[in-house]
């Protein structure tokens, strides 16, 4: 069918499960309630030992994996006709079933341990505990270690954010296949980016207060047990509201009414500080002057809520600390104005010879 | 100061904005009959196949009007009274006064010239009622990001002739919605229509006059291409064939007639046989306009023939790059336009003059990129022409006069226009060109590079 092959957009607001119908409503709150027994309950147990499956953590995983699999299928055949779109919600996949999923559940059958190389500090906001590093064989320490701190922002400084956050992470891995239908229901207002600067920055500080406490607790050891209790507190209630309330049961619940990327725009503190890097790096979006006809696609469906028409109109290149690198803007731009790029020099390479002579 | 300003499009708007940015004290009123927003026209076909809602369309927020203390007015202007300063509205309402106006009413369609035209299942797409009537009969009506906002707040202060007045639906005769469909003319809105209608799950016929599709801009080799293109997506590609009537029963159309006598079946036919300057309302005002086509003369300041009234945008026959007078129907030019107009009409000595041509477009999934002098028929013109299979598929035309470039037309891949221009005004040779044609290049990541084969890379010496 044609309008698949060239633009799986064209029915987007004449689906109701799509444009907040019943469907949706009813969609998002069962995927609510899975989440809340996911986390606070068993009743998913047994399913996952009659599967052979370790615990219902592992059967989480392997439905994710079907989530993201027949999802990137859907997602080809909607935008397959663009090369990035291909490599990259491939790889994303690939990543996740390999790393996220088929290794962990491996790697203890072999006596092993249960590791995920894909999950980095922050995002995995114990992996830098002295709990956790004591626990891991060296090379798993010094993965951790300089995944998270060296080579991460590194990453994102040469190639932005994107680098994790599109072509690594299982959150973005999700949001881009299993969550694509939803991706312009992402509010663009004024107001939500306002909410996105101080929200996202809010947890990028209180994954660094946690971390620091709990680090301090590891180290001052029995000497100060009201300040251990203290540190152990904190991560529970880190890991109470933004590990399960804000990246599953809303972040993810909530992907038929407010678009799939709730937690990565607003509370992921790994996006945070990789969008901090990006605003200093690399990576921009480079805009064709004169050319954009202000249809407003590339802001419609750019999933993180950024208004890139505002930028493309005013033929202006820009870098914004949320832009995740999806390429969806640049692929659905019908005059091709948009592309991602790594490079130096924003807008040195502009030709500022306007293209309309004004005569004085 | 009392700025008036008739038409909220591309023009009419950014001349808006421009002049309160300058006169934060003169009152600024905008006249529109179409719309209370400012949208992007060429989103239209978005929001028919429901890709878009009418808000992603607005190139501002709304609070634009109020931030920037425009008053609007949604009615049909019926002249203007350039001695009495003052423009005249449909429905009883009190003339509007002006210091100085601005005309920037854009295109209207051009109407169909076949008997059975004014019937149920004939119509256009140009405008906001054309979408909505278009959207009842391919849909049974808009999609659920909503309806144009306060569609028919003009209704009760238009007249008859308007163009912003939603046609018949044949659909709604019939009961039961449009399964086959026939576009006429074959231009961009034309191409845009079909690439709806084949959203909408129908085939449609698409009727082209000319020898090939969208002459003006692309030669016949390009064509052919594209209509391959078109055919591998189910388009019933028509050239060459004319229409004598509309064959219609109970009020509504079945077919079209073609000349040579065979009846296409058609629930629904958009005619997209170009636009005109929306000037007919100016009949009775003294505002001089070209007597083929009606497009308002204007001077390079954009002063039409009475110097307290200007005009920009499609209604306005500026200069072409090459001397001719007449409208540039495109959406950058517009936008420039009336940023002119704005300044001309504060008192600065401006003008405006296009340097070279250049423009894009996506013919359904092939982007398509011009710049310079493509087809002017100077005798010494010539084109390098590669034909691109295999993952990309793409063509690339050099339009050349003797050794130097003037022109590029580009499918299939996306190019950086600025950098083709640079190359003409640079006045490169073909061979300098080719052997840098990477750098302009503005394809997305992991796309393969074009490669020209060695045998392509030695015409480059050898005129055709």
């Amino acid at each position: 069918m044609y309008a698949q092959g060239q633009n799986g957009l064209m029915s987007t607001w004449r689906e109701h499960i799509r444009s907040r119908g019943l469907a949706a409503w009813i969609l998002a709150a069962v995927m609510m309630g899975f989440y809340v027994d996911l986390y606070w309950f068993d009743h998913l147990e047994p399913l996952a030992q009659a599967l052979g499956l370790r615990n219902r953590w592992f059967l989480y995983g392997g439905l994710y994996c079907v989530l993201m699999v027949v999802g990137g299928a859907l997602y080809l055949r909607r935008h397959g006709n663009s090369r990035y779109n291909q490599i990259r919600i491939s790889v994303n996949v690939l990543v996740q079933v390999l790393l996220a999923f088929t290794l962990p559940y491996v790697m203890p059958l072999l006596g092993g341990k249960e590791f995920y190389f894909s999950y980095f500090w922050p995002l995995k906001y114990d992996l830098l505990l002295p709990d956790t590093l004591s626990k891991l064989p060296l090379y798993l320490s010094i993965y951790a270690l300089v995944g998270s701190l060296i080579a991460a922002p590194i990453l994102a400084f040469f190639f932005g954010k994107r680098w994790y956050c599109s072509w690594i992470c299982g959150c973005g891995a999700l949001a881009n296949t299993f969550g694509d239908p939803w991706r312009h229901l992402t509010s663009k207002s004024t107001r939500s980016w306002r909410f996105e600067q101080v929200s996202i920055y809010l947890v990028v500080a209180l994954v660094i207060f946690m971390t620091a406490v709990a680090g301090l607790g590891g180290l001052v050891g029995d000497a100060h047990p009201g300040f251990v209790s203290f540190a152990g507190q904190t991560k529970h209630v880190y890991g109470f509201v933004v590990g399960s309330i804000l990246s599953g049961v809303i972040g993810t619940g909530l992907y038929p009414l407010l678009g799939p990327r709730v937690w990565c725009r607003n509370f992921c503190p790994m996006a945070g500080l990789l969008g901090l890097t990006q605003k200093l790096g690399r990576f921009r979006i480079r805009v064709k002057d004169d050319m954009c006809i202000s249809c407003g696609n590339c802001s419609a469906y750019c999933e993180m809520g950024i208004d890139v028409r505002s930028y493309a109109q005013s033929n202006l290149d820009f870098t914004r600390a949320a832009c995740v690198g999806c390429g969806m803007c640049a692929h659905v731009c019908p005059r091709g104005v948009l592309r991602l790029e790594n490079r130096w020099d924003l807008n040195a390479d502009k030709d500022k010879q306007h293209l309309v002579v004004l005569d004085f | 100061m009392k700025f008036v300003i008739i038409g909220n499009g591309v023009a009419g708007t950014e001349a808006a904005i421009a002049l309160r940015h300058r006169e934060s004290d003169a009152q600024i009123t905008i006249i529109s009959e179409e719309s209370d927003h400012f949208f992007s026209r060429t989103a239209l076909m978005y929001i028919l196949s429901g890709q878009l809602s009418h808000r992603d369309t607005e190139p501002y927020e709304r609070d634009l009007y109020a931030r920037m203390n425009f008053v609007r007015v949604r009615a049909r202007a019926l002249g203007v009274d350039t001695k009495g300063h003052q423009v005249r509205l449909a429905g009883g309402l009190d003339p509007v006064p002006y210091d100085r106006l601005l005309i920037a009413c854009g295109s209207r369609p051009r109407p169909a010239p076949w008997p059975g035209s004014d019937q149920a299942g004939v119509g256009h797409f140009v405008t906001h009622q054309d979408l909505t009537w278009l959207e009842r009969e391919l849909h049974g009506g808009v999609s659920k990001a909503g309806p144009a906002p306060q569609a028919d707040a003009h209704l009760a202060y238009s007249s008859p002739d308007s163009p912003y007045r939603v046609r018949p639906v044949a659909a709604e005769l019939r009961g039961r919605l449009a399964r086959t469909g026939a576009v006429i003319g074959g231009g961009l809105i034309g191409i845009e229509v079909v690439e709806t209608m084949l959203a909408a799950g129908i085939s449609p016929h698409f009727l082209i006059r000319e020898r090939w599709f969208w002459p003006v801009a692309i030669n016949q080799d390009e064509s052919t291409w594209m209509a391959q293109r078109m055919r591998e997506h189910g388009v019933h590609v028509h050239l060459q064939r004319e229409v004598e009537r509309f064959v219609v029963q109970d009020g509504a159309i079945t077919a079209v007639r073609t000349v040579d006598g065979e009846d296409l079946p058609a629930d629904v036919a958009v005619v997209t046989i170009g636009v005109l300057p929306n000037t007919d309302w100016l009949a009775e005002s003294e505002i001089q306009r070209q007597q083929r086509g009606g497009a308002i003369v204007v001077g390079p300041d954009l002063r039409t023939s009475d110097p307290d009234v200007f005009a920009a945008g499609d209604c306005a026959a500026v200069e072409w790059f090459n001397g001719m007078r007449r409208p540039e129907q495109l959406w950058y030019t517009g936008r420039d336009q009336g940023r002119v107009a704005a300044r001309s009409i504060m008192g600065d000595d401006v003008r405006y003059k296009r340097s070279h041509w250049y423009n894009s477009a996506k013919l359904m999934d092939i982007e398509y990129t011009t710049a310079g002098l493509v087809d002017f028929g100077f005798d010494d013109m010539w084109s390098w022409f590669l034909e691109e299979t295999g993952t990309v598929r793409s063509t690339t035309r050099i339009v050349c006069r003797g050794q130097r470039v003037v022109g590029f037309n580009m499918l299939g891949r996306r190019w950086d226009h600025r950098v083709l221009i640079r190359w003409i005004a640079e006045r490169r040779s073909l061979s300098w060109v080719l052997d840098r044609l990477q750098q302009a290049a503005f394809d997305t990541e992991f796309v393969p590079r074009l490669r020209i084969p060695d045998e392509k890379r030695r015409q480059a010496t050898q005129p055709a």
